[in-house]
Order: C-alpha cells, then structure tokens, then sequence
C-alpha cells in the first residue's frame, strides 16, 4: 500500500547531467494521474528543449506508484535506464532531459548543513477526477473501460471501441533481442514478414541492451562475455564472430585464439560493435522495419476466438492521433527483458533515505558516467568503493584504472564479502570452478554445458527444488580471465592504488557537514570493523530483474493468475518469486487459449526450464524450442527446418537474400 | 563442446559415414591411380574403421574428462590432440600385430606408413572442420542437444 502523500524531489540538471540549484518537492496528496511537460496543460510543468510538451506521467494509485513515458521524443529514464512504464521504488531516480524526479516517499527532514536558507515551498498536486470539467481519460483508462473484467474479450468489443485494430499470426512484445532472435527463427522457418509484427519501445532491436552495456562500462569497442558462435542474428551460429575478424586481426592468431581457447588461449568474445552491426545487417534481411510497430504494450486478453487481443500506445513517428491500438495473433511472445533495475536493499535504503547523496552511489549497471567526470576532472585524492566481484567489477575497476591517468590521486578500494582462496570455487559433482585474486573464474555466466551439454538436460529434468539447488551452485558470482583485469590488481595493489576490503558492508550513512562523502562501515569476517570514507561507492552485486515492476506483466500475473518460478537456497529453502513459470518449450501454458499459444523469452523466465535465459545463445535456445513446439503440435503452418531446408535458409544468409 | 555420450557415438557415426567412407574410398582410388581394384584398396576400409572403433572405445573416458572440467566442455584443442590420439593408438598396436583384420607388415614402417599418415590427415581435417560449425547448417539443433540429432 501507498500512503499518500507521496513526494518527489524535483531537481534542474546541468548539461554534464549533475544537479544544479535547489531542490523543490512534488507533493501528491491523492491518488491520480499527473502529467509533466512543458505545455501549459501540464500537471507538473518544466521548461526546456528537450521535454516534450506532454514528457511523462506520474501514475499514483493504491498499490503502486509508477511513471509512465508519453511518446516523449527524448525518452524517460529510470536510474538511467530508458522506460516505457515501470512501477516506483523509493530512491527511483526518473531523469528526461534537463531535469530529476525523484521519489521519495517520505517527506525528508530539512537538511542541516545545505546552504539554500530557505527551502522553496512544495508543488502541491491534488487533483479530484470527477463531474464536468474532468479532463478526457488516458489510455489506460480507455483500455480498462475496453477490457472489462472478463479474461476473454469479444473481437466485436475491441472493433467497437473505434480504435484501429490489426490482425496478424505471429506478434512479439518487446521489440529487443529476444523479440529478434524469436522472429529471425520464424523467418528462416519460412513464415513470411507478412504475418508478423513485433511492438517495441525503441526502433533499433538492440538500443535496450546497447544502453546497459554502456552504462555497465562495456562501449563499443570492448568485448562482450559472450562465445563465437551466440549469434543473435544468425540461427545456426555459422561462421561464428571469431571468424569475421579473422582477417581483421592476422590470420593465425585469430585461428590460435578460438582453436585453443580456453585451454591454451583466453576466451574469445567479440566486440559490441561488430554484434550490433550484424544485427543491423540481418535487421535489413528480415524485414525488421516493416514488422515493427514502435509503442508500448499496455494489455494482453485471450479472445473469444482463440486468439490474443494485445493494446498498445503508439509512439514515434507517425503515432499519429490514436492514443490506442490492438493487434490481434494467434501466437504472442514475451521478451520484454530488465522491467527497471532494482537494487539490493541496503542501496535502495540509502538513497530512499538521503536523496541528496544520491550523486555519491550508484549501482554500476545505471548511468553514472558523471561519477568518472568528477574524478577526471579533479587532481585531489578521490575514494571510490567498488563493492561487488563479478564482471561487472572487473569493468568499473578497468574503467578508474583509465581514470587514474587523469587524476594519479583516485584510490580504489575494491570490497568483496570474504577472502577467496585459491581451493574454495564452487563445487558441482566432480568439478571445481577456478579461483584467481578472490574471484571465481569462469568465461561465460554459467558453464558452458548449461547452454547445450549435459547440464542442460539434468537441469530440465529436475524438480522445482532441484533446480533452485542447481541454479544457485553454477551460478553465483564469477568473472572472465582477462590478463589485463589480472595486471590491473596486480600492479594496484603493488603501487598502492587499489586494495581489497574484505567483509560486509554494515553501514552506508551521509556524513554529518561533509556532503561530497559517504560513511562506509565494512565488518570483516575477523569481526572488526573498518570505517571507510568514500567520495564514491559503486555497487556492482548485481541487477535484480522483478516482472512485477512491468505494468504490462503484473496485470498479465493477475488477470491469469500465472504462477511463478521461484529463487531457492543452497539447502533446499524457498525464497521469494522470479520469473514466468514457462514449459520446457517455453509456453505460458496457463495463458493458452484453444489453438492460441503465448511463449516467453530472457530475464522474465528466470528460474525456469533453462539456465542461460539471459543470454543471446539463451534466447536463441528458447526461440528454437518454441517455434519447433507450433512445428510438432502443427499449428498455425509453420514449417518444419529440415536439414536441407536449413542449408538453403543458411545459403541465403550467406548471400544476403531475404528468406 | 559440449557432448554427452550418445552426442560423441551419433555424432562420430555420422562423420564417419558421411566423410570418413566417401573420403577414404576417393583416396584408395587415388592411390590405386584410379583404377578399382579391391583387393589393394580394402586395407584403406579396414584401417578408417579402426581408428572409428578406438574412438568409440575412448568415448567413455573422454566423458569422464569432462566431467573433471568445470564447464564440462570439451575444447577445440582437445578434440584435435585426441583425434591424433587415436589415430596412433591404431597405428601402433596395428604395427604390433594386433588387430586381427589388419596386417602388421602394412603399418610397420617405410613409404607405406606414409600412406596411412596422409589418409588419416585427408580423414581427419574435413571431420574436424565440421565440428567447428557446419554441422549446424543441416542440424541447427545439434548444439542444443549435447551433439546428438533430432528435435530436442
Ligand atoms: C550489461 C549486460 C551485458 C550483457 N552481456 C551479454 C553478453 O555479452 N552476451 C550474452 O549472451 N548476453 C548478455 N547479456 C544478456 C542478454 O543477452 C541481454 O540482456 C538481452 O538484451 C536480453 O534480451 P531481451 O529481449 O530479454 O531484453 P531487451 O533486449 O532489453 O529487450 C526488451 C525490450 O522490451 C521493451 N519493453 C519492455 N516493456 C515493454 C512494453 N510494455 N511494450 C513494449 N516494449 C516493451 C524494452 O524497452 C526493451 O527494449 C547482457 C545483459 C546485460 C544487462
């Protein structure tokens, strides 16, 4: 439950994206919808070139505080990722251009110490929606009032609500690359662009992705964690990444380099750039853009026709006046990927708790790039904590090792919960994965035969318990062998820049006078403690995918009432929910709807019959499942991919001819 | 890699198949400067078919070898060395007469040994080469499936 009032701390952003001037505060006093743009018809007006007239909304009910996007031309970020509607948690920072919103549930206290004498007084936002003079009710509301209760829906009804209605065989939400790698198998099965449309919130199928890599300090011209042969826009994985820069880069060590890996050479991965440009070039094979429709999903019903119903609010160009629209299919899938990131809790605490240092910590997969502005831009000694030991790590202290030749003075202190020795990898059956420098080695997020191998049956095969158990052995926290990662803690540690806290951080609190430093208390496993003051802290644990943060999933979990995949200890214990519950062909059984079928695909199936969900071979694992389910139940005519159909399909591809 | 047993069995019976018996009888011919003449060219038969029943003999340990790693895989480099492996486990014990159906004089030593070095290269390298990918082109479940064939 919300309780009302609820706040938001407004703030003006410089052009290098930090706060300027005072703050003021948004007060709600009610639930409602509030609108922020620069029109005069806004709730919340804020100037600037780059908001749009009618920028966003601020959904207020009950039970959920979320923003939602409104066709903004330059887009809505929550902590730094681009939304298109996702529900609030305290601390939640919502940025549009030139400016911050941050939600704040509780009114803080004034803060001593601030210079600003007297605090502006607070927008007061009341709005009662009733009796003449109510504004025309959104989308959301049209669509509720279409929708009805009923967990079927009349096409009659949908046809008489006026809004456009399109029908086609096959439609993916989420338009990324689970959308792309799904609709790349249909099209190589033979199923023409015709019959297949895909809703996503951003033209280019990989923009979502693209922004975590680079948010997570992976640009473009860095190398992914990923093999040779996941390539998302090509099904058979031939001729791998490896290959393609055989030539740029000398013939036989490029040869050396995926012949001997990972024995005798470090693992290949390729370049973010060389994967994105292949997506553009298979984009164009398949006819993308004449199946993508650019919007945001709002609903999904089955029909009375067996059949699924799925609204949506147009966006970008030629959205045009309809502030709805529907597609009809027989067979739907979801890939609608990270709702928004979520942070572990003692983050989340702390900066719900103290907005004002929001700046001084963030989690290493939001935009933080004007963290390393700070410490560049200054030659005083800067602290930074990096608290995490996974890849993600490994990136954040490679990305301040090049910091440090602005500023020689950047400290590093690297915290990691306890020491790892070179004998306390995990241990599954007879193996034991690699420990270097306290961290678990391992090229790829999972052992490999997760994705095709013998692990990948045992894991199918075994109980919901089972699988927790499994999960969280092979899982858990590890990095890439990369001998510059290895040079970096070396040669820090021998000159005195970086050093390795062991133990649990404690405590995270402001520190009183002091507003450009954070109070750390780290508790070693000795049981001391160790007070570090840090300019900043970047927490690199991890990124918490909840569905139940994507409005369009949460009403789908509770119009159908879909059960839940669900985390489980190292003993045995249940613990809270994860992802969709999908068959082993990646079905939403409890959605099926006479010959109508619903898949999912990516983050949003975590915990369920596959491992590597999230990961391109992942998603073209759970693609290929489910296409050659419609094949074996025969519906719906899609093809067979027989071997020498295959050759053909992968004949065209090499030369570059549509399917 | 990632096999399991029955993916390296389906999987070696196909290359066998597939490359091993076509190659060998175009280097019989070869040899035989293309003229059919059995007899000459069924030792060539015998010899690939060896080396196929050591590496299905080996299989088994090869899985135990995985199961040691951490990702259970099975390397490019090891697939390669293993192959060579094999090859002179046959060799060696056809030298020492010890496989019935092939003659040890064959396998000893001078110009004929040469002969089976460059059979088993001409075997060898198009077999690897499939492994590295286009047996995906035909199969694109087989990477999904441990080696083996068929829906998953
Ligand atoms: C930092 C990072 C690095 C990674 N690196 C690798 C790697 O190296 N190798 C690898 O194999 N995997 C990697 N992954 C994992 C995985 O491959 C990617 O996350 C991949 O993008 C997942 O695809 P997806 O379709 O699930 O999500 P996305 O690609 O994020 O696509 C989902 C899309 O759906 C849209 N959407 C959401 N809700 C709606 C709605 N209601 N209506 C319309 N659209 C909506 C979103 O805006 C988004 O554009 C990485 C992941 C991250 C976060």
């Amino acid at each position: 439950m919300i309780s009302f009032p609820v706040y938001f701390r407004v703030r003006q952003l410089g052009p290098d994206g930090t706060p300027t001037g005072p703050a003021r505060t948004l007060k709600c006093d009610d639930p409602g919808t509030f609108t922020v743009g620069k029109s005069d018809d806004a709730d919340v007006q804020l100037d600037g070139a780059a908001v749009s007239r009618i920028h966003l909304s601020l959904v207020l009910a009950a039970r959920s505080v979320a923003v939602r996007d409104e066709e903004s031309t330059n887009g809505t970020f929550v902590n730094g990722n681009r939304v298109a509607e996702v529900a609030l948690e305290a601390g939640d920072r919502i940025t549009i251009p030139g400016w911050e919103l941050e939600f704040a549930p509780v009114e803080a206290e004034a803060q001593p110490g601030t210079a600003a004498p007297q605090a502006p007084p607070a927008i007061v936002l009341s709005r009662i929606v009733e009796g003449a003079g109510a504004p025309p009710p959104g989308p959301v509301s049209q669509l509720a009032a279409i929708f009805g209760s009923a967990p079927e829906i009349g096409l009659e009804t949908i046809r008489a609500s006026g809004h456009p209605v399109e029908e086609v065989r096959f439609l993916s939400v989420g338009g990324g690359l689970g959308s792309f790698v799904w609709i790349d198998h249909l099209r190589c099965y033979g199923i023409p662009a015709g019959q297949v449309a895909t809703i996503g919130t951003e033209t280019v199928p990989y923009r979502t992705y693209q922004r975590y890599c680079k948010n997570s300090q992976i640009p473009d011209h860095e190398r992914l964690r990923s093999n040779s042969l996941s390539r998302p826009d090509n099904i058979w994985g031939f001729p791998g990444y490896a290959m393609r820069e055989v030539g740029k880069r000398g013939f036989f060590k490029g040869i050396f380099q995926v012949f001997g890996e990972p024995t005798l050479a470090e693992s290949y991965t390729p370049r973010a750039g060389d994967v994105f440009e292949s997506l553009d070039v298979e984009a164009r094979r398949i006819g993308w853009q004449q199946m993508f429709r650019q919007g945001q999903a709002r609903g999904l019903r089955k029909t009375t026709d067996g059949r699924y119903v799925v609204a949506y609010q147009p966006r970008g160009e030629g959205a045009g006046g309809d502030r709805l629209r529907f597609i009809v299919a027989d067979v739907v899938h979801l890939s609608t990927g990270y709702p928004a990131t979520r942070f572990v809790d003692d983050f989340q605490n702390f900066v719900a708790q103290h907005p004002e240092r929001r700046g001084l910590v963030a989690n290493a997969y939001e935009e933080h790039d004007a963290m390393y502005a700070a410490i560049e831009q200054t030659r005083d000694p800067v602290y930074v904590v990096v608290r995490g030991r996974g890849i993600v790590a490994s990136r954040v202290i490679q990305r301040l090792s090049e910091a440090r030749k602005k500023n020689p003075n950047l400290q590093i202190l690297h915290s990691i919960r306890s020491r790892l020795g070179p004998r306390d990898g995990a241990v599954y059956k007879r193996a034991k994965r690699l420990v270097r420098n306290n961290v678990e080695i391992q090229p790829f997020n999972w052992p490999k035969s997760c994705w095709g191998g013998d692990l990948r049956f045992e894991y199918e095969r075994a109980s919901e318990e089972r699988r927790g158990v499994i999960l969280n052995t092979l899982g858990g926290t590890s990095t890439a062998e990369r001998s510059d990662w290895v040079e970096i803690a070396e040669r820090g540690a021998e000159e005195g820049w970086y050093r390795v806290v062991y133990g649990s951080i404690s405590e995270l609190d402001p520190i009183e006078g002091q507003a450009d430093r954070v109070r750390i208390l780290i508790r070693t496993p000795e049981g001391h403690n160790e007070e570090l003051f840090a300019h900043f802290l970047i927490d690199c644990t991890g990124l918490i995918a909840d569905i139940r943060r994507s409005p369009f999933l949460a009403d789908l979990l509770d119009t159908y009432n879909l059960p839940r995949n669900h985390a489980w200890s190292k003993q045995g214990e249940k613990r809270g929910p994860t992802g969709l519950k999908v068959s082993n062909d990646f079905e939403i059984e409890g959605l099926r709807n006479n010959r109508g079928r619903v898949y999912a695909a990516g983050t949003i199936t975590t915990g369920g019959p596959y491992l590597a969900v999230d990961s391109f071979l992942g998603l073209q694992y759970s693609a290929l499942r489910s296409v050659d389910h419609l094949v074996t139940e025969r519906l719906h005519a899609v093809p067979d991919l027989t071997p020498f159909r295959s050759l053909g399909g992968w004949l065209k591809w090499m030369g570059g001819s549509t399917p | 890699m990632t096999p399991t047993l029955a993916g390296r069995i389906q999987t070696r019976i196909l290359l066998f198949i597939v490359l091993g018996l076509p190659i060998t009888l175009i280097y019989a011919l070869a040899v035989n400067d293309f003229i059919w003449f059995w007899p000459r060219m069924e030792v060539f038969f015998r010899f690939i078919a060896t080396v196929f029943l050591i590496g299905l003999i080996l299989d088994p340990v090869y899985i135990f070898l995985q199961t040691l790693r951490w990702d259970r895989d099975w390397p490019f480099a090891y697939q390669f060395f293993f192959s060579i492996v094999e090859f002179g486990i046959a060799l060696a014990l056809a030298a020492n007469g010890l496989i019935p159906w092939l003659d040890s004089f064959d396998f000893d030593d001078g110009p004929e040994i040469w002969t089976a070095i460059w059979h088993f290269t001409v075997v060898f390298i198009p077999m690897f080469l499939a492994l590295l990918g286009p047996l995906s082109v035909f199969f694109i479940r087989w990477r999904f499936k441990a080696a083996q064939f068929g829906k998953i």
